[in-house]
Formats: C-alpha cells, sequence, structure tokens
C-alpha cells in the first residue's frame, strides 16, 4: 500500500530523508512567526533586534499583549513526503499551516514553495499557485451550501475558467476516486458527514496539486469512518505521490499515516522525527505525554533500535530479523535469546545488529 | 460615600438638582423657561447651512430627478395600462412559485379584493413607485454593505450611520428632499430609497460577515480572484440574511412611499387615505387602509419565503399555466373588461360603515367621551403640566393647594424612605424624584434639572462616555430653542412608552404562561407588524377625532409589538436545565415566575423596551398628521412650508432624544447581560 519506504531510515533520524530525484525541497520554512495583535510587523522586529533568543523574543512579545502563535518554525518537506503537524489545541497549528498556504501573511521569515519565496509573491501570482499547485481540505468541510456536490468540487475549475463539460468530466473522475459516485446532485447538507468530507478532499483534489494541505480533515468523524477515510487516503496518496502537510490531535492516526512528525508546543516546534522517533525517543515529557498510550511495538521499527557499523559482532542465533519489521515482532522472534543477533535488509544482507535486551528496553521507555 | 451603588449616587445626585431646581424656581424664573436671549439660532444656521449645500447639489439632484421620471413613467406605464387580469395573474403565478397554493390563493383573494374596492389604479400608482424604488434600494444598501465588508476601516462608521439613519424620523428626510428634488412623486421615490437601503446594507454586511470562514478559506485556496470569492461564495452562502434584507428593505419602501403621500401630487393610494381622512370618510378611508394592509401583508409573505431555510419547490409549469389563463382571459375580454377603477363594491359597506359608525358615536358618545376625557384629564394632562396646574375644579372637582404638594411630596419621601430603609437606596430616592416630577408635570421641568437627571441616568447605563455624550446632545437641543417642543415630544412619548411597557408587558407575560394566549396574539403582533405606520391613524381617529389622546393611542398601537413580542421571548427561553433545577427545588410556577424566568429575561424585556422606544419616537411625527404638539409637529409643518432649517433641527432633535434613549437602555441590557453571564 505505501509507496515510498520512509521508515527504512537510519539514525540519526530527525535528518530530512534523502528523496529521489529533485535537490529543492518542496516545502521550506525558515524562522517562521506569525503575530497577532496590533502592529504585530513592527512588534516583531523590534522584538527579534534585543533578543537573540526566540523564546525570550516570544516572551518579551506576550508581556506586550500580542499573541506569538506560530514561534520561529524551520523545517523542510522534501516532494512526496507526508508531514504530519501534531500539538495541543492552541498550539499554534492551523495557524502554521494557514501560513504555508499563505491565508495568512506571515509576520516573519520566509517561506518557499518548490523553492519560490511565496511570503512575498505578489496576489495575482498566489492565485495561479492555488490554482495550479495548493489544495487543502478543511476540519469543518467549508463547503459551499449553494452548490452541488459536483459544483463544489468542479469549482476550482471553474475559476480558472474551464469549459463546462470539461470540468463536469474531471469532477466526475474525483469523485469516483473519493467513492461519492451517484451523489453529484445532492446538495451538502443532504450528506453524512463522511461524505461531506469526501466532497472537501475531491475538491482539493481537482485541480491537481502538488502540494496538499490538510487541517485535521478526519478529526470531526466517528473513528469507523475515520479509519475507512485513512485508508483510503493513503491510497489515494500512494496513487497520486503528493507532498502533504497534515495536522491531526490523533497520536495513532499520526503514526499511520506520517514519514515525519512535527511535535508544537505553545507555537514552538519541539521535535520532529519520524514516527519511531516520537515514540522512542521523546525530547521531553510534553513529547512522551502524547506517545504515552501508544503501543510502542506496533509502531517503531527494529531499524530505530539496531547498531549499524562495520565490524560488529553477533551471536550464532539468526532468528530472521528484518530492518523494517515491528518491534513486537521482533521481540516475539527472540524471546529466549540473549546474544545480538543480525538484522538483515530485504535483500537478505546483514545491515545491523540488534542486542534482545534492547528490543524489551525500547518497549519500557516511559517506565524508565 | 464609598458604600453608596452608583446608581444611589446618581439618583442622590438627580435629586439634589431636582430640589435646588424648586427651591430657586421662584427667584430664578430662567431655571424653567430657558431664556430665549440665550438661545442661538441654531435652525435659521442650520437652514441657511443646508441651503447653500442644497443649492450646491441641485442642479445634480435636478438632473437625476429628471433621470428616475423615465423609470417612474415606464413603470407607472406598463402597470396601470396591463390589464387587470394578467396582473392578477401574474402576480398569483410569482405566489406560486414561491409558495404554493396558499400563497397563490392569497394573491389571488388580495389583489381581487384591491380590485373590488375600486382601488385598483392608485395601488398601481404606488406600486410603481415601489417597484423602482427597491431596486435602486438594493443597489445602493447592497453596495454599502459590500464596502463595508470589504474595507473593514469603514465598517465601524457605517453601522454608526445606519444606527442614526434608523433614528432619524421619516418625515424629516422629506423637507430637504423637497427643496432638492422640487415637489413630485421623484421626492417620494428618493425618500424610499434612502429609508429602504439601510435595512438592506445592514443585512448584507452581518450576512457576509457570518460566512463561515472555512467557506471563506475555501474559495481563495481554489483560487478564486477576489470578485470569484465575493460573488461566487460569500454572496451565494449569504444568501438567507441577504432575503431578510429583501424582505426588510421591501417592506420599508413600501412604507415610506405611503408616507410620502403627505407630499401629495400623485395619485397613490397613500394620497387617497389621505384625502378621505380629511373628508371625515372613514369607510372610504379605512376600504384605502384595508387595500395598503393588503398590499404590505402580499409582499411581506411573498418575500418572506425567500427568508426560509428549505423550500419547497412549486412546479413552474403550473405557473406558466396560470399565466396563460390570465392573457387569455384578457385578450378574450378585452373591449368588455370594465376600466379596473370603475369597480366599487365596496361603496355601500363604506357608506354602511361610515353611517353605523356615526350611529356607534352618538350611541355611545358619553362613555367614549368619559373614557378620553378620564385619560386626558387623568393621566396625560398631569403628566403634561404637573398636579399644580392640572388639578382645576372644573375637572378635578377642586382646586391644587400647597398644602396637597407637601402631602405628595411627603408621601413620596416616606415610600422612598421605606425602600431606602430595606437597602434600595436608589429606587427610594427615584420615588421621590417621581413625585416631584407628577407635581411639574414633564414640559415644564427645569431644564437643569433634565441636563443633570438625564446626565446621571447616562453615568449610570454606559458610564462617563455616555454620561458626556447625553449632556452635550441635549445642551444643543436647549440652545437651538427646540427645547419646549422636544420636552412635549418627550413627554407623549414618554406616556405611551409606559403605557406600552406596562400592557405590553402584561401581555407578552399571559402570552408567555398560556400558549392559548399566544396563539390568539401572535398573529395580532405579525399583522401590526406589517401595517404601514400611516394606517394606525385612521381606526383611531374614527372613534376619536383629531386630537392628542388619538396620537397617544396611535402610538401605543404601533410601539406595543415588540414589547409583548420581546417579554414572552424573554420568559420562554429561559434554559431548560434552570427550570428543571428550580422545579426540583420544589418552586411552584408563580416562584419558578418570579425568581428564574423573570431575571433571566431581563435583557431581552429591555431590548423590547428600546425598539418600542424607538417605534414610538417613528409613529409620533406620523401621528403629527392628526394632532400632537411638539417636534413631530414641527417636523409636519416645516415639510408644509419647505423649511428645510426647521425640519433639519427638528428632525435632529428627534433623533438625538431617539440615540440617547437607545444607547441608555442599551447600556442596562448590556449590564444585565454581563449579570447574567451571557
Ligand atoms: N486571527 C487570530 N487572532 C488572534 N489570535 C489568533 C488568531 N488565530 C489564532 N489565534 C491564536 O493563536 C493560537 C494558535 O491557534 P491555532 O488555531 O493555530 O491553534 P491549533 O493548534 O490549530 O488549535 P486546534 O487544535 O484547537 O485547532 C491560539 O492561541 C489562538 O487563540
Ligand atoms: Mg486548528
Amino acid at each position: 500500500m505505501r509507496a515510498n519506504g520512509a521508515r527504512l531510515s537510519t539514525p540519526p533520524l530527525s535528518e530530512p530523508r534523502p528523496v529521489s530525484g529533485s535537490e529543492t525541497p518542496a516545502i521550506t520554512c525558515q524562522n517562521v512567526w506569525q503575530v497577532f495583535g496590533n502592529d504585530a510587523d513592527s512588534a516583531l522586529k523590534e522584538v527579534l533586534a534585543n533578543h537573540p533568543s526566540p523564546d525570550d523574543a516570544a516572551g518579551e512579545l506576550r508581556s506586550k499583549g500580542l499573541i506569538p502563535a506560530v514561534q520561529n518554525a524551520s523545517f523542510q518537506v522534501q516532494e512526496g513526503e507526508l508531514f504530519v503537524i501534531m500539538g495541543l489545541s492552541g498550539s499554534g497549528k492551523s495557524t502554521l499551516i494557514r501560513c504555508i498556504s499563505h491565508l495568512l501573511h506571515a509576520t516573519g521569515g520566509e517561506i518557499r514553495i518548490d523553492g519560490e519565496n511565496i511570503v512575498e509573491a505578489s496576489a495575482k501570482r498566489l492565485i495561479e499557485l492555488r490554482r495550479k499547485k495548493l489544495g487543502m481540505v478543511f476540519q469543518h468541510f467549508g463547503l459551499f451550501p449553494h452548490m452541488t456536490v459536483a459544483e463544489n468540487v468542479a469549482y476550482p475549475l471553474r475559476v480558472q475558467g474551464v469549459k463546462k463539460k470539461q470540468r463536469q468530466a474531471k469532477a466526475e473522475e474525483v469523485i469516483n476516486l473519493v467513492g461519492l459516485r451517484g451523489r453529484e446532485n445532492h446538495y451538502p447538507r443532504e450528506l453524512s458527514g463522511g461524505q461531506r468530507q469526501r466532497v472537501g478532499i475531491a475538491r482539493s483534489l481537482v485541480a491537481d496539486c502538488s502540494v496538499w494541505f490538510l487541517d485535521e480533515p478526519f478529526s470531526a468523524l466517528d473513528p469507523l469512518i475515520r479509519r475507512q477515510l485513512q485508508d483510503e487516503f493513503l491510497e489515494i496518496q500512494a496513487k497520486l505521490k503528493t507532498t502533504i502537510v497534515f495536522i491531526t490531535h490523533d497520536i495513532n492516526e499520526a503514526l499511520k499515516l506520517a514519514d515525519r512528525i512535527a511535535i508544537m508546543r505553545d507555537g514552538r516546534i519541539v521535535q520532529i522525527g519520524t514516527p519511531a522517533d516520537i515514540v522512542l525517543r521523546p525530547v521531553d515529557d510534553y513529547v512522551r505525554e502524547f506517545s504515552k498510550d501508544v503501543a510502542k511495538g506496533r509502531h517503531a521499527r527494529v531499524a530505530s533500535v539496531m547498531e549499524t557499523g562495520a565490524g560488529l559482532a553477533y551471536g550464532a542465533d539468526d532468528p530472521g530479523l528484518r530492518q523494517d519489521m515491528t518491534l513486537d515482532a521482533a521481540l516475539a522472534r527472540c524471546m529466549e535469546l540473549y546474544e545480538p543477533v543480525p538484522v538483515r535488509s530485504p535483500e537478505g544482507n546483514v545491515v545491523g545488529v540488534v542486542n534482545p535486551a534492547d528490543l524489551a528496553a525500547a518497549l519500557q521507555v516511559e517506565q524508565g | 460615600m464609598a458604600f453608596l451603588t452608583k446608581g444611589s449616587v446618581a439618583a442622590l445626585i438627580a435629586a439634589a438638582a431636582g430640589a435646588l431646581c424648586l427651591l430657586l424656581e421662584s427667584s430664578l424664573p430662567w431655571l424653567v423657561k430657558f431664556p430665549a436671549a440665550w438661545v442661538l439660532p441654531a435652525t435659521d444656521w442650520a437652514g441657511a447651512a443646508m441651503e447653500w449645500l442644497l443649492a450646491l447639489i441641485k442642479p445634480t439632484a435636478r438632473g437625476f430627478s429628471a433621470l428616475m421620471f423615465y423609470p417612474m413613467e415606464a413603470a407607472n406605464y406598463v402597470l396601470s395600462n396591463t390589464p387587470w387580469p394578467l396582473v392578477i395573474c401574474a402576480t398569483a403565478a410569482l405566489a406560486w412559485i414561491l409558495g404554493g397554493v396558499r400563497m397563490a390563493l392569497m394573491a389571488l383573494v388580495g389583489l381581487g379584493f384591491v380590485l373590488a374596492s375600486g382601488y385598483w389604479p392608485e395601488s398601481m400608482n404606488t406600486l410603481a413607485l415601489v417597484a423602482v424604488s427597491v431596486p435602486l434600494a438594493l443597489i445602493i444598501g447592497g453596495g454599502i454593505g459590500i464596502l463595508a465588508n470589504e474595507y473593514p476601516r469603514v465598517r465601524k462608521p457605517v453601522q454608526a450611520l445606519l444606527d442614526i439613519m434608523q433614528t432619524v424620523p421619516t418625515f424629516a428626510y422629506l423637507t430637504p428632499l423637497l427643496v432638492l428634488f422640487g415637489f413630485g412623486p421623484v421626492v417620494g421615490l428618493i425618500a424610499s430609497a434612502i429609508y429602504a437601503a439601510p435595512p438592506m446594507a445592514r443585512n448584507v454586511l452581518l450576512g457576509l460577515e457570518r460566512v463561515e470562514p472555512e467557506i471563506k478559506e475555501a474559495a481563495i485556496m481554489a483560487g478564486g480572484t477576489r470578485l470569484q470569492q465575493l460573488f461566487q461564495c460569500e454572496i451565494p452562502s449569504a444568501g438567507q440574511q441577504i432575503m431578510v434584507g429583501v424582505n426588510q428593505c421591501l417592506m420599508a419602501a413600501l412604507s415610506m412611499v405611503i408616507i410620502a403621500a403627505v407630499i401629495g401630487g400623485f395619485d397613490d393610494i397613500g394620497w387617497e387615505v389621505l384625502l378621505t381622512m380629511r373628508k371625515a370618510q372613514f369607510g372610504q378611508s379605512l376600504l384605502a387602509g384595508l387595500v395598503i394592509v393588503i398590499f404590505a401583508i402580499l409582499i411581506d409573505r411573498m418575500s418572506g419565503t425567500l427568508t426560509q431555510d428549505r423550500r419547497e419547490k412549486h412546479d413552474p409549469r403550473i405557473a406558466w399555466g396560470i399565466l396563460a389563463v390570465g392573457a387569455a382571459a384578457s385578450a378574450v375580454f378585452w373591449g368588455h373588461i370594465q376600466q379596473p377603477g370603475a369597480y366599487a363594491l365596496f361603496n355601500p359597506v363604506a357608506d354602511s360603515v361610515d353611517r353605523g359608525l356615526s350611529a356607534f358615536t352618538t350611541a355611545n358618545a358619553d362613555v367614549l367621551t368619559a373614557f378620553k376625557n378620564n385619560v386626558l384629564f387623568y393621566v396625560l394632562l398631569p403628566l403634561r403640566i404637573g398636579l399644580d396646574q392640572a388639578v382645576l375644579p372644573f375637572t378635578w372637582g377642586f382646586s391644587w393647594t400647597p398644602m396637597m404638594s407637601l402631602g405628595l411630596f411627603a408621601t413620596g419621601a416616606a415610600a422612598g424612605a421605606v425602600f431606602a430603609l430595606r437597602g434600595q437606596l436608589a429606587l427610594g430616592v427615584m420615588l421621590l424624584i417621581a413625585a416631584g416630577m407628577l407635581e411639574t408635570g414633564i414640559s415644564q421641568l427645569p431644564w437643569p434639572f433634565v441636563l443633570i437627571g438625564a446626565g446621571a441616568l447616562a453615568w449610570v447605563a454606559g458610564g462617563r462616555g455616555l454620561a458626556i455624550m447625553t449632556v452635550a446632545l441635549l445642551a444643543t437641543i436647549l440652545v437651538s430653542g427646540l427645547w419646549e417642543r422636544a420636552l412635549l415630544s418627550l413627554y407623549l412619548s414618554g406616556a405611551a412608552v409606559f403605557a406600552c411597557t406596562v400592557m405590553g408587558g402584561a401581555i407578552g407575560l399571559v402570552s408567555a404562561v398560556s400558549p392559548a394566549v399566544w396563539r390568539v396574539v401572535h398573529p395580532i403582533c405579525d399583522m401590526l407588524q406589517t401595517i404601514p405606520l400611516f394606517v394606525f391613524l385612521i381606526p383611531v381617529l374614527m372613534v376619536f377625532q383629531i386630537g392628542e389622546f388619538s396620537a397617544f393611542l396611535a402610538i401605543i398601537a404601533y410601539a406595543i409589538v415588540p414589547m409583548i413580542r420581546y417579554t414572552r421571548h424573554g420568559l420562554v427561553s429561559t434554559p431548560e436545565e434552570m427550570i428543571e433545577a428550580a422545579t426540583a427545588s420544589g418552586a411552584t410556577k408563580w416562584q419558578m415566575l418570579k425568581d428564574i424566568r423573570a431575571p433571566y429575561a431581563a435583557p431581552s424585556i429591555l431590548l423590547g423596551l428600546n425598539q418600542t422606544i424607538l417605534y414610538a419616537f417613528a409613529m409620533l411625527v406620523i401621528a403629527a398628521l392628526i394632532g400632537t404638539t411638539g417636534l413631530g409637529q414641527s417636523i409636519y409643518l416645516a415639510l408644509g412650508q419647505a423649511d428645510v432649517g426647521l425640519g433639519i433641527s427638528a428632525g435632529a432633535a428627534m433623533a438625538i432624544l431617539a440615540l440617547i434613549a437607545d444607547r441608555m437602555v442599551q447600556g442596562f441590557a448590556e449590564e444585565r447581560r454581563k449579570a447574567l453571564g451571557l
């Protein structure tokens, strides 16, 4: 189902994963700030000039009655990567994604999409970017109540002046892709929550975007529908290979979908890493709290705990560990063993060594 | 003084000012009557300034007037020359599309009545004016709403302007327009467009502001230009609210077109009412009034369906069918149909109403006169000139003596003291003040007391800013020489508002307790709110003739509705869990009403009071037609003499009174809401 092999990466895990093809990352954020309040622009400039540390600067802004909703965010998202942003309510996730899609004008910093600085882009260029490159799905769907499903989905083509026949055909195609065939002429109010979100997804896909923003797309839905939509979402992603920035509250959703996860707290990004990083190597208690109830063995892979390098010794037993096995599966195979065992790549070459004791320890992280 | 509440402090200050004025009254007569020498000729200034301004834009206005002449003539020509079967069937077809069988039948019966009454041509003239002024108002109002939405900077000033326009009495628009555009129907047209645009602007702005942020963002992310976002997504999403604006716009336009009939020169239905009223042909004027009511109801109900959430679809083929029937009927009977004005089926009815009416009034003359005189002599007159002058041997059977004054004050003081001792000092002092006002009469209150008292009240309601604004605005009325008239207006509307509050509150209360009563009251309220202001004058005039009492009744009939509605709404919308909690504590129905529902309803009732005050002021000016004194009369006189200065300043004074009352009541309502944590 998954098209890319993101989880095969080796430590250190927080580096962006090398991606095939293009050199420029799809999204680059460099010291992005979003401050709400009066005269936020000048206040931010002044504060940054006086305070070298972003935390001090944010504190100073707060004491002036401003809200630093995003502070000094820097990260890159590679082409085709699925980047998840997590954090408590009010931590600035939506604000950050709105900065990147330029629904909000970032107060400070630089945001590049395919190398192009969009903070400075003209209004005309932004319209063009949104027509050709960017798609967005909203938490509460944001469907137009006066348009049918088909009209909603075709709307991005309509604003571009695409002929009615053509846009209907294209809309039909994505409506089928999200499994809404036969509902074309319904109005949003006649659909269930899950169906409405499919419309939202279809609408964001109709113009063939290459960067896709999703702000808690599934959180208004019940768990069953949510799981179903997640699976379909992954299928669509496997087909289309777009770059995705995805916001969620739900750690299980994040672990299931993400190539990498960024955790936000009060406007700061506190950790960026692979799902295994977040689960096994949380940088602080805040991050640890997120993954507390996660069944780690089912999410972390052997690759995240094995040692690599030349000349590592291992014992005679070979329980047949693969680097992309989950910890649970691996542990089941070497329950009885005490010596380090080899880990092999899918081709059968030994790529590292793991000590069964480390496997067990990794699963106990929070007790330790 | 730290232990005194804000209210007590204000009441004490006002009482002290009143007492001081009362003591010094005899030695310093200028305390009561503002010296003429201090009056600034503000009316003349306003007149001169306006004349200058008007002269400046007059050529443009006259040009515009000439331009509007064509669409008006065209609308008029079309409406009065289309055969009536076609007009009726076209309306019914439209009604079918909008609301199905019921609506179509309503249109048929309603227009049938209009036809039979013989007022068809006059009605078509009125409709022609509405048909031209409404699109104008929709465009202006819609434009203002959209611009205010696009430029947040201008939103606040625009909203303030709309607020003020709502308080300026309708007649006050007319005088400057008369000077600008000259006598003729164009004035009515423009006045109605100006009057009808604000509700549209308000609702468009409200609708656009309330569009879900995600819908706006979705339109942005789809790559729409600003115009595409606005016209393809935001405006259609705000459709329902905008349709509320269209409905209100239509009703306001109709109401104003009819009021503008007082200018004359256009043979419309409002003019017909005025004419028959002047000739004391009440049967006929009632008939014409009914025709107006029918139009108001039809327009309101038909456009009201547009504001509904989910409308049923009605087969357009039937509409075409109805239209075809109309066309066929017109063609077949072309030579045979009578001139629509020639039907006068109800004339006998009207005559018999006249006869019956005079029979009724003669038969019941004693009762009616007694009723009227009792209210006049024992309520209105004392309120106006005070007990000390109103109590005469001729009416009351004895004359007012200083001893009685002393007795009145002693009673007030005693009652006040009782309340003060029970911890309600403010209420106690207010009782004392009320005694003083009853003694003096509202129209003869010393002006320093009014300024200080109003300032103190405003301070309690909305803090220092409101107090300063109140005193400053009242002072402008004072120095512009309109003070006495303003007090007269204040007295009549005050009396009417008080009556509305007591009666409307009671009706609202009963409606809240008994659903059966509400089923009767509800449609009456709907009806009263649809009827254009003007029509209220007819029935009161029929029974009580021209005079202040008739005006008083007309104001009450019009202004009581919001009080009823808001009182009931406030009382029935208490959250369920509060009721359950009270029931669980063993409260009786009456205790529940007193302890739970009433406090919770207070903000809503205050809003009702606010609306009632604004309605009363609006009607006060219209009621000047049948005899009131005060600002309303001045505005009306100014209209007759095309005296822009007087018209503008009296209109402004009226607006000031309304504005102050509005802000104060809003302030109190806000405070109550905060106290309840709403
Ligand atoms: N337009 C605004 N004006 C002022 N403050 C804002 C604005 N938008 C967001 N904020 C503030 O910025 C902070 C971050 O808000 P944001 O919506 O990004 O949170 P979030 O992480 O998306 O939360 P949630 O999970 O509840 O959606 C909050 O404290 C919020 O109050
Ligand atoms: Mg959010």
